[in-house]
């Protein structure tokens, strides 16, 4: 045993010499879980989306550094004037990775695989967020390289949806082949095109030479899920992988000192709310929910406990969005005494409330601390407030159904990718819960409504920017929430690591990146 | 022999009937569905009404279960809804990962256990006693999924000796030794508590030993201390601690779950926290079933090994 | 177990805990540490749940916070203090609540056996198979969040520790007659449980209690990732340690407080629960869990010498052994004198207690020490000093000159090893021999002592062996190297009678062969008279008799000798003679004559000064004042 051991300890080391760094031309990508699946169609977590974009195009995608629709598969599109009707004209001489055309027919088998459940490869599915096109009548192909939809009704998102991952194109050739199986079979026609993927290890992306965008710089892209987070930090600082998302904020500051790393931000459209109960309790007197927004130092938690990874919110619609933020509005301010005078002109009597807090979740940041600093910083108003915590899916079928009977408030966030989704999906009187949305607080404003479903039907964005202009105003006015925080992505990569950057999307576009 | 391994074999089919039926009790209880899983902020009533029916889920419980009972005797566990795969496919790929790792922690804390107990009964009240009394102490005092963060601080951040995680490299690799190299650090972490426990009684098990009668004999017989020590008294002693060491293969099997997560070991451990997070009750019952069936297995292990050991258990 | 207790002989429980230093300063700790937690309240610390995020996650030493601050700028002293607090109540009725559960189902299980004790135990088995991440979900899922519904997931997956433990205890003392006896008397079941059972399986029960403790505290950790524990702001140890956990690679002191506290906590209950074992393990009660050295301890004051050359083979002077138990010290032997010489068999007779195996046993040093020490007196063998010779010496000698039979052949044998090998390694261990060689010698040694088919013997491990074939084979071994004296402590004690003979003859065949010497120690005079020239009579660790058999038989001097020669049965003489009263306590030997409380012809000068050696002629002495005269009886 005593000579065995310098022995078995060296030979374990030894290989610590040849594994130090990653070769050049090789991306290797710290993700937070292991991808679900790398069918577009059949995910919804962002973390698979990072991969697929550069699987993958759409249609359109948004331009760079924007939320703005720019042509990608379609060189040009037509909209006619009531909004119903979709014309896109491909690009020529697209293929897909298995070497078959990307054309009108391969774009109508796509949205038919999603939307009709007598298509003989719906059963590839399911198929979570198709949804996102239920507007669409039928898709006709008009010639090879030209296809229309024709929507039930004018939406206005529906380009924005068709820059989403879900509006990306799948090979059908490859769909047929593998069946089922097609979500560890992928074939797309981005700039990179499958490898490996190995369970829970590594997902392996190989350039693309004939990508019609300019072949990547990258030889090969690796994404590495390792969802502990210190873990991944560890692999960064080790220099086991090149590009690490989602740092936790405290560990940016020595990242951002050291020449060794870059760190990289941009705000999204993301907001991280409370939901307020309006249908019970002391938050059905709007009063009491702008004494709320009042009480809670929301620059105290963005610069202190969110260490600056994201901003202050003033209302429902994120500035990510340009076009559509209204910039006017400003958020409520810090003042716990203008918040007393509102309880006590309330009639507020100090009985205690329930916060919902989780325990992590997508885009949760960091959910128990700032509900512990909320929390104090009601208590410091006269408000007692009761935390209850869960994990995450337990609390999402809590949170979901409403608030009634159960708590006063609860933390949620949303990451959309047009100004339409969040309210119209959460304070839409059509969206109570009883109605199949996620009004868990029980908004009900009839003139919200109203402007909502206008901007739905307009085609024009000047008039669309207007009405969103609107919601936000009345939204920060009623306070059906406290709004609290739009995120700041974050990543970071290794110094040789070169044209990285994030988008607004959150999507990570891997294109241009190179590493010498 | 043969018909004991059979009798062994099929009572673990109660076992495993029971289990199965347990874990569908408490997936129904918990509140969440795999649907809503899936679609997270866009799980409406309406969508996720849809998706059950797409999963096969819109059926009862009693049914379900049936549904899936009935596959099983095909050898088809279901199809993992968060994976869209066969949850044959996915627990099959993992299993070997945890096996590795919880047979090489079984086999690193039952070495590093029996020779720390061994060391401390021979220099009872030595220093090394002392030291090792101190070490076991501080093993079965620490939690294992912080003391795993602080090895990987330690070994892999600050002194670059070991990966941080996974279970092969990344870019080349993929041997042996790379193997090796990489399971170091989580075999080590999770067998750390198991070995506190095994030295102990291994420590009491060779003083018991040691004042047996054969040991007796074996110094009149004039033997080496050295040989009454390791070759008489230790494998006596082996006799009561490797029962033991099949007990701590459920504290290992346990204690994967947190130390996969660290590590990120691609094995079954990991598997289970994410499939219990998605609602993914298929994928959690095969997770749950293999777990049980390893456990067994190792306890069947310890047992043939004792049998091995002890003629008159044969 | 058990099952009276006997404070007299052994130090205060207490008392020994106290001498237990690790367990002391765990005790200590736990004192500090449980003291600090109930005085939080009182205690000049701030607000534990006060926020101030300006002046988060300051290092440990910052004026004002001793201890640094967490993400939200709480003072991190005054969370270490009310958390442990709250994690102590919490994994003290976790435990207790899974000790009272789990001892049930173990009392249950173990009590009734067959088919409920299976399926209990399947239960069990299943529960320590299943991913408690999910028993935990499932029981915030239906109780909801909070302390107390975590302290019954902890509990719940700590059950079948207790269960099992307590089940193996209940399973052999069900088998135990005293439990038989309550069954017939017509008790119930859970009478029987509650009165009989369960007062034997209490140390088991506060055993397993201390190692779990531990174990439950830092589970509380593990479950706070799922929401279950305390809500904030409450601290725990647990939830402090996963808070942290986020802040390891940056702000490491913010998980390594809580960390350390709970590895002091747990270090501490760790401490003192060995300590409490040690207290309450029977088998470590009595010390006997230190490891024996390989040869008796020997502590001489002075280091004798020969005055004349030694004729004998063997000769003992003044040999005295005793063993030390806690602060008690048993005196064993104390002053032996005895001469064996080459060829001769000599015999020590007494009664169990007497001294006679621990006098046999320091010849070689196989008296287990510690307790046991050899504290004066001296051994030659062959003119060599024993005691003091160096451990290579005195192992050459153990197995090649001087071999020992024992009492009980089937615990003598090394239960895993194969006869053969036992024998090969006990040649090997004395001649230059190939294995090969040392085989076909044992088998040749097997067939001396009269074992049919000794080939096939050989590879028969010794259970598979009858008592008396066992014997012989231990006197095969004993044989291996052609030794020039045999001790044999009680070789025929464990065996029936007609073996008993056959052992006898084979060993008087023996001496006469190879012209070697026996010890031979028996309580029963008859045994010594088949085989022994001479014998020796002890009593409470002194030879009271020696002589010639013959005559301390048909003319014994001192009454004891007279009593032990009453007791050999002669058939029909009626029922077997036994003599009243015991031995003294060794560590309490009585002024005067130790016989002298059970002795009929006592006197006062009995009791009064030593009573010496008397010197009777023909080689025969007696240690009384008023010997027996030839004829006379007690």
């Amino acid at each position: 045993m005593r000579k065995l051991l310098p022995i078995l300890l060296v030979t374990l080391l030894l290989p610590a010499i040849v594994f130090a760094r990653t070769p050049p031309d090789v991306l290797v990508v710290g993700q937070i879980a292991e991808p679900k699946s790398l069918d577009p169609h059949a995910v919804t977590a962002l973390n698979d989306f990072r991969i697929l974009v550069n699987l993958y195009d759409g249609l359109v995608r948004y331009r760079e550094g924007t939320l703005e629709i720019a042509p990608a598969l379609a060189e040009r599109w037509e909209i006619s004037p009531d909004g119903t009707r979709y014309r896109f004209f491909l690009r020529q001489g697209v293929r897909f990775h298995d070497g078959t055309p990307l054309n009108a027919v391969a774009v109508k088998f796509n949205f038919e695989r999603m939307l009709d459940e007598a298509h003989p490869y719906h059963d590839t599915g399911p198929f979570p967020l198709a949804f996102f096109f239920s507007a669409v009548e039928e898709v006709r192909v008009i010639d090879p390289l030209t296809v229309e939809f024709q929507l039930e009704q004018p939406y206005a998102p529906f380009l924005s949806n068709l820059a989403y991952p879900t509006g990306l194109m799948v090979s059908p050739a490859a769909v047929r082949k593998h069946g089922k199986a097609y979500g560890r079979h992928p074939a797309g026609t981005g700039a990179f095109r499958f490898a490996e993927w190995q369970a829970n290890a590594k997902v392996v992306l190989l350039r693309n030479p004939d990508y019609w965008d300019g072949a990547p710089p990258l030889e090969a892209v690796i994404f590495r899920p390792v969802s502990d987070p210190n873990t991944r930090m560890a692999e960064l600082l080790s220099g086991g992988i090149d590009l690490m998302l989602e740092v936790p904020p405290d560990s940016l500051q020595p990242l951002r000192e050291d020449s060794a790393y870059r760190v990289h931000e941009q705000a999204g459209p993301h907001l991280w709310y409370l939901i307020l109960n309006t249908r019970e309790g002391p938050f059905s007197d709007s009063r009491v929910r702008q004494a709320a927004n009042y009480a809670i130092n929301k620059r105290g938690l963005v610069e202190n406990i969110l260490q600056g990874s994201a901003e202050v919110a003033a209302g429902p619609i994120a500035p990510a969005f340009a076009w559509a933020h209204n910039p006017e509005v400003t958020p409520y301010p810090y003042d716990p005494e203008q918040a007393r005078a509102l309880l006590r002109e309330a009639g507020y009597d100090g009985s205690p409330v329930t916060l919902y807090v989780t325990e992590g979740g997508s885009g949760m940041l960091d959910p128990v601390i700032m509900g512990t600093a909320i929390q104090a910083d009601l208590q410091a108003v006269g408000m007692p407030v009761k935390i209850e915590t869960y994990e995450w899916n337990t609390y999402l079928g809590r949170v979901n159904p409403g608030l009634a009977g159960k708590a006063d408030m609860a933390e949620m966030a949303w990451m959309t990718n047009d100004p339409d989704t969040l309210p119209f999906l959460t304070l839409h009187s059509q969206a109570l819960p009883s109605e199949g949305g996620f009004n868990s607080g029980y908004y009900s404003n009839p003139q919200l409504d109203a402007l909502l479903d206008r901007a739905r039907r307009s085609t024009d964005s000047g008039e669309r920017a207007e009405l969103y202009h609107q919601v936000q105003a009345l939204v920060h006015q009623e306070a059906p929430w406290v709004f609290v925080a739009h995120w700041k992505q974050n990543a970071v990569t290794a110094a040789r690591v070169q044209g990285f950057r994030l988008q607004p999307s959150f999507f990570l576009m891997l294109q241009r990146v190179s590493k010498p | 022999m043969t018909a004991y391994l059979i009798k062994r074999l099929l009572a673990l089919i109660p076992v495993l009937f029971g289990v199965s039926l347990i874990v569908f009790l408490m997936m129904a209880l918990i509140p969440g569905d795999p649907a809503s899983a899936i679609l997270g902020a866009y799980a409406t009533p309406e969508n996720v009404a849809r998706l059950n029916r797409e999963l096969g889920l819109d059926r009862s419980l009693p049914e379900q279960y049936l549904v899936w009972l009935g596959n099983l005797l095909e050898g088809d566990l279901g199809r993992s809804y968060s994976l869209n795969r066969p949850v044959l496919a996915e627990v099959g790929e993992r299993f070997s990962a945890t096996l590795v790792l919880a047979g090489s922690a079984l086999l690193l804390c039952s070495l590093l256990g029996l020779l720390a107990g061994l060391v401390s009964a021979v220099r009872q009240y030595g220093w090394a006693d002392r030291v090792i009394t101190l070490l076991v102490l501080v093993g079965i005092s620490t939690p294992s999924f912080w003391l795993g963060l602080l090895l990987i601080l330690l070994f892999a951040v600050k002194l670059p000796l070991f990966p941080a995680s996974g279970m092969y490299a990344i870019y080349g690799g993929g041997d042996l030794w790379d193997l090796l190299h990489h399971l170091f650090l989580p075999a080590l972490t999770l067998s750390l508590v198991a070995a506190g426990v095994i030295a102990r009684l291994t420590r009491t098990a060779m003083l018991e030993v040691l004042r047996q009668d054969f040991i007796r004999t074996a110094r009149a017989k004039g033997l080496s201390e050295r040989r009454v020590v390791y070759r008489h008294a230790f494998r006596a002693a082996l006799v009561s601690v490797i029962p033991v060491i099949g007990i701590q293969a459920g504290f290992v099997l346990g204690g994967a779950v947190y130390i996969e997560t660290v590590f990120q070991w691609p094995g079954i451990g990991s598997m289970l926290v994410q499939a219990i997070a998605s609602r993914d009750l298929l994928l959690v019952q095969g997770g749950v079933l293999l777990v049980t069936v390893s456990y067994v297995l190792f306890n069947l292990l310890a047992d043939l090994l004792q049998s091995l050991i002890d003629p008159r258990l044969r | 177990m058990g099952r009276e207790r006997d404070d007299g002989s052994r130090p205060g429980a207490w008392r020994l805990l106290l001498n237990n230093h690790l367990a002391v300063s765990g005790l200590l700790l736990l004192l500090l540490i449980g003291l600090l937690a109930l005085a939080a309240p009182w205690l000049p610390l701030p607000d534990p749940d006060a926020t101030a995020p300006v002046d988060r996650l300051l290092p440990p030493l910052t004026p004002g916070y001793p201890l640094g601050t967490d993400a939200l700028g709480r003072d991190l002293l005054s969370r270490l203090v009310w958390g442990t607090r709250v994690s102590l109540a919490m994994g003290i009725s976790a435990t207790l609540v899974a000790a009272l559960v789990g001892s049930l189902v173990g009392l249950v299980a173990g009590f009734a056996g067959g088919r409920s004790d299976g399926l209990l135990m399947r239960g069990i088995d299943m529960l320590m198979a299943f991913p408690y991440i999910l028993l935990a979900l499932a029981i915030v899922a239906v109780l909801g969040p909070g302390l107390v519904n975590a302290l019954y997931a902890i509990a719940l997956v700590n059950i079948p520790f207790f269960a099992r433990n307590v089940r193996g205890v209940t399973l052999g003392l069900a088998r135990q007659p005293f439990i038989d006896a309550a069954r017939l008397s017509g008790q119930s079941r859970s009478r029987i449980l509650l009165l009989e059972v369960l007062p034997n399986v209490l140390p088991v029960i506060v055993i397993t209690i201390s190692t779990t403790l531990g174990w439950m505290i830092l589970e509380t950790a593990g479950l706070s990732f799922l929401g279950l524990g305390a809500q904030p702001p409450q601290a725990d140890l647990g939830s402090m340690l996963g808070e942290g956990r986020k802040l390891l690679f940056t702000t490491p002191h913010v998980s390594v407080i809580p960390g350390l506290m709970i590895f002091i906590l747990v270090m501490g209950i760790n401490l003192l629960g060995d300590g409490v074992r040690d207290l309450l393990d029977p088998r470590l009660k009595s010390g006997a869990l230190s490891r024996p050295l390989p040869r008796t301890r020997v502590e001489r004051a002075q280091t004798p010498t020969l005055q004349e050359e030694p004729t004998s083979l063997l000769e003992v002077r003044d040999l005295h052994t005793g063993f030390s138990i806690g602060r008690q010290r048993y005196h064993a032997v104390h002053g032996v004198d005895l001469d064996l010489a080459s060829g001769q068999t000599l015999g020590i007779v007494g009664e169990s207690g007497c001294g006679k195996s621990v006098a046999v046993m320091s010849i070689t040093g196989l008296v287990a020490s510690p307790p046991g020490s050899i504290t004066d007196g001296a051994v030659w063998l062959q003119g060599v000093e024993l005691l003091g010779a160096p451990l290579a010496r005195l192992q050459a000698l153990r197995g090649g000159a001087v071999c020992h039979v024992f009492q009980d052949p089937l615990a003598s044998l090394h239960p895993l090893y194969r006869v053969g090998d036992q024998l090969v390694e006990a040649i090997q261990a004395h001649q230059d021999v190939t294995r090969r060689q040392a085989w076909q010698q044992a088998q040749a040694l097997l067939a001396e002592v009269h074992i049919a088919n000794p080939a096939q013997r050989m590879r028969a491990y010794p259970h598979q062996l009858s008592g008396g074939m066992r014997q012989r084979v231990c006197i095969a071994m004993a044989l291996a190297n052609r030794p020039r004296l045999i001790i044999a402590d009680e070789p025929t004690t464990a065996l029936d009678v007609t073996v008993q003979a056959q052992i006898l003859g084979l060993l008087q065949r023996l001496r006469q062969q190879h012209q070697v010497s026996i010890l031979f120690v028996s309580h029963d005079f008859s045994v010594v008279s088949a085989l022994c020239e001479r014998v020796l009579v002890m009593y409470a660790g002194r030879v009271v008799e020696s002589g010639a058999i013959e005559q301390v038989i048909s003319a014994p001097a001192h009454p004891y000798s007279a009593l032990l020669i009453g007791c050999i049965p002669t058939p029909g003489q009626g029922p077997l003679q036994t003599i009243p009263g015991s031995p003294p306590a060794l560590d309490r030997l009585p002024e005067g004559c130790a016989f002298a409380p059970r002795c009929p012809r006592v006197q006062e000068r009995c009791t009064e000064g030593e009573v010496g050696m008397t010197r009777l002629g023909d080689g025969r002495s007696v240690r009384c004042l008023f010997p027996l005269q030839a004829g006379e009886s007690p």
